[in-house]
């Protein structure tokens, strides 16, 4: 009886949170209650509270997402609203009719269309799409291969038709094997085997995806084989209600479809922030000394190893990795220059800080270090005293308590997807050597006499491009992920990017910078549209990484460039003020704007009028405009 | 266990669990329809982890027949 009302107690604070429009506190009661209470009921009780409560009194992110199945996934919506809210989001949601899915897609004036979604999510069950391969029997007539194809030429087609439709994106489900075959254990064998013909299935589908923009798969068979296929269908609701997912099977589904949702609205992490002892190696160095530590080919340092090897995975995808250890700094280096069984380097770090501070201070020193915001942070640790402490200072960091065992730590660094995102840039795979250069630059910047004597050593050079096939996931990834220097904060997909581009009174450009140290890569985009006398800038965003080096400058240089090619006798601009974009509210004042009466109480608007000259280029950079 | 269904029922259904009663049923229940009733029966299971057959599920139209049904099985 303790416990239940312990889940009242939650409930009640979980509503009172709702009500005071904290975020945070409804965020962490909403966490305990799905945690320990049945999770399904719970998350059919956070739903109603999130319906009820006014939305403009939580800072959520809204995003319309529309669910296309082939079967019933209604039974989603809760799990999926539910968890949604967890991660800062407000899930609203189109539910078609199963079995709807063609007519919604191909149908201009359907619902689905009129609902305007951001993502779209085809679920669609391989019985449901191509039953003569999922049957128990062998199908009379069918060449298999042939039904194949032809499924995969509808996924295309789809998608296709989709695309001229929507600039959404869209999820699409791939396909698991049959649990049974027809020839039992023979299927391996057969020509083609059942499981040979869902794979054929799946690289049709891996094509679609890959070749247009903005559309990406849904791991869905590898989401049943994790679970185990057995575990994630029933089979009673599959024949009773159309509903094949399992109960338990349901808010994983969901979690799935929220790693692409967060990617795409900017919530990716971007940093690894680790404790030392007993998260990278067992025991504690201090005491063990460097060699004594658990790590090497025996257990429990084999599983220490593995994880290792799975955070250094997760830099080669572009995490940036911190290290934040209560330690004597000495022990730590012994470790890196001295234990042959240490699959991370020293230098895989981009921030370390070593001492007896608190963690949340050594978290925060090491968020200011890098310029990037707590909640692009996860801090894992195994000690729950020291999750705790961050939890509580830093509300807005990720944190991530290890398991008891480290057999089970790459699970749970893996498993919540924290730092997937919808596309890898050349920029994100060499984030960790950039940041090595920004901190060549920031030293540069210290030893200059004054601000022109470090711009002009810096030797920058500034490419302004139209955005091409190479560099639309690029501009799509930066308009989704930068929260600090950006006007708007408008985000967009890759086919939303297309869109403004097709349009030619639209200017649409990337901003490369190379500096005397490297080459930083596409850090900026902006967005303008000209009409008869006035160029308005909707988008102008500015990687942290090079913020303070007169970019922006040069960007506001090359906008009044094109207005004055125009013959525009004005250039607009907006500041929409966020929780984040402090570094870019002075931008356009800073450049001789007048501001403006806005309609709106929350944006600022702002012009400049050409007929004084508009805006140069800062002297100490090259600037190269590529046409295209 | 009458008070875990009412808690269940309530957060399913969004109904206060202190007013449900022997009277609480499907056909007076609004936000009772199809929909919530499988979603119902699928926490009923996941918090008592037991698995109901359709004939049951279609016999749980109200509280009682709820009450009913879990003594039967548990």
């Amino acid at each position: 009886m303790r416990a239940d009302t312990s889940l009242g107690e939650m409930r009640h604070a979980f509503q009172a949170a709702l009500e005071a429009g904290d975020l945070v506190e409804a965020t962490r009661s909403g966490r305990s209650l799905l945690s320990k209470n049945p999770l399904l009921a719970a998350a059919s009780f956070i739903r109603h509270a999130v319906d009820k409560s006014s939305p403009e009194r939580l800072s959520l992110t809204s995003v319309r997402v529309a669910l296309l199945s082939s079967f019933s996934i209604e039974f989603i919506h809760d799990a999926l609203i539910a968890l949604g809210f967890l991660d800062g989001l407000r899930v609203e949601l189109y539910q078609a009719g199963f079995g709807q899915f063609r007519q919604d897609i191909l149908n201009r004036d359907s619902a689905l269309y009129a609902f305007a979604p951001d993502a779209v999510v085809l679920a669609l069950e391989g019985k449901d799409l191509v039953p003569d391969v999922y049957r128990h029997d062998i199908p009379d007539a069918a060449d298999l291969n042939a039904t194949v194809t032809e499924a995969g030429r509808e996924l295309a087609n789809l998608a296709e038709v989709f695309r001229e439709r929507s600039a959404a994106t869209l999820l699409i489900h791939n396909f698991a094997p049959p649990i049974w075959r027809r020839l039992g254990i023979l299927d391996g064998e057969a020509g083609p085997s059942q499981a040979d013909l869902v794979s054929a299935l799946n690289t049709h589908l891996g094509r679609v995806c890959r070749e247009s923009r903005g559309i990406h798969t849904v791991d869905y068979a590898g989401l049943v084989q994790r679970t185990g296929a057995l575990s994630w269908y029933d089979d009673r609701m599959a024949f009773y209600a159309r509903a094949p997912i399992a109960r338990g099977a349901l808010p994983e589904l969901a979690r799935e479809y929220l790693k692409f949702l967060r990617a795409l609205i900017g919530k990716t992490k971007k940093c690894l922030v680790l404790d030392l002892d007993n998260t990278l190696w067992g025991g504690v160095v201090g005491e063990e000394g460097p060699q004594g530590i658990a790590l090497g080919p025996e257990y429990p340092g084999s599983a220490f190893v593995d994880f290792q090897r799975a955070v250094r995975g997760l830099r080669q995808r572009g995490v940036i990795l911190a290290i934040a250890s209560k330690n004597n700094p000495a022990d730590v280096d012994e470790v890196f220059a001295s234990n042959n069984h240490m699959i991370l380097r020293r230098d895989d770090f981009s921030v370390v800080r070593v001492g007896w501070n608190a963690k949340s201070q050594s978290v925060s020193e090491i968020a200011a270090h890098l310029n990037i915001a707590p909640d692009h942070i996860v801090y894992v640790d195994d000690n729950p005293a020291e999750c705790d402490e961050v939890a509580h200072a830093l509300p807005a960091v990720t944190v991530l308590p290890l398991p008891p065992q480290p057999e089970h730590f790459v699970r749970a660094l893996l498993e919540p997807g924290y730092f997937d995102s919808l596309s890898v840039s050349t920029e994100d795979l060499r984030r960790a050597e950039l940041y090595e250069q920004r901190d060549q630059a920031e030293e540069l910047r210290a030893q200059s006499d004054s601000l022109e004597d470090f711009y002009r050593r810096l030797e920058m050079e500034v490419t302004f491009a139209l955005v091409d096939n190479s560099s639309v996931a690029r501009a799509a990834q930066l308009t989704q992920k930068t929260n600090q220097f950006n006007v708007t904060t408008i985000r967009y997909s890759e086919a939303e990017v297309l869109e403004r581009c097709a349009d030619p009174d639209n200017l649409v450009k990337t901003v490369r910078v190379r500096d005397r140290f490297g080459d930083n890569g596409i850090v900026g985009v902006m967005m303008a549209h000209a009409s008869e006398s006035e160029v308005e800038i909707d988008t102008l965003l500015l990687s942290c990484r090079v913020i303070g080096r007169t970019v922006e400058t040069a960007m506001l240089a090359h906008v009044s460039e094109y207005a004055a090619q125009r013959g525009a006798r004005r250039i607009r601009g907006r500041i929409v003020p966020t929780a984040k974009n402090a570094p870019a509210r002075d931008l356009y004042e800073r450049h001789g704007f007048q501001s403006h009466p806005s309609d709106s109480t929350e944006e600022a608007a702002w012009s400049l009028d050409l007929a004084t000259g508009g805006i140069q280029y800062p002297k100490w950079m090259k600037v190269v405009a590529e046409t295209g | 266990m009458e008070q875990k269904v009412k808690e269940i029922m309530g957060d399913v259904l969004d109904l206060d669990p202190q007013a449900i009663d022997g009277h609480t049923a499907m056909d007076t229940i609004e936000s009772w329809d199809s929909q919530a009733h499988i979603n119902l029966c699928l926490c009923l299971e996941q918090d008592f982890q037991i698995a109901f057959t359709v004939a049951e599920i279609e016999a749980m139209l109200s509280y009682s027949d709820i009450l009913r049904v879990l003594r039967e099985k548990l």
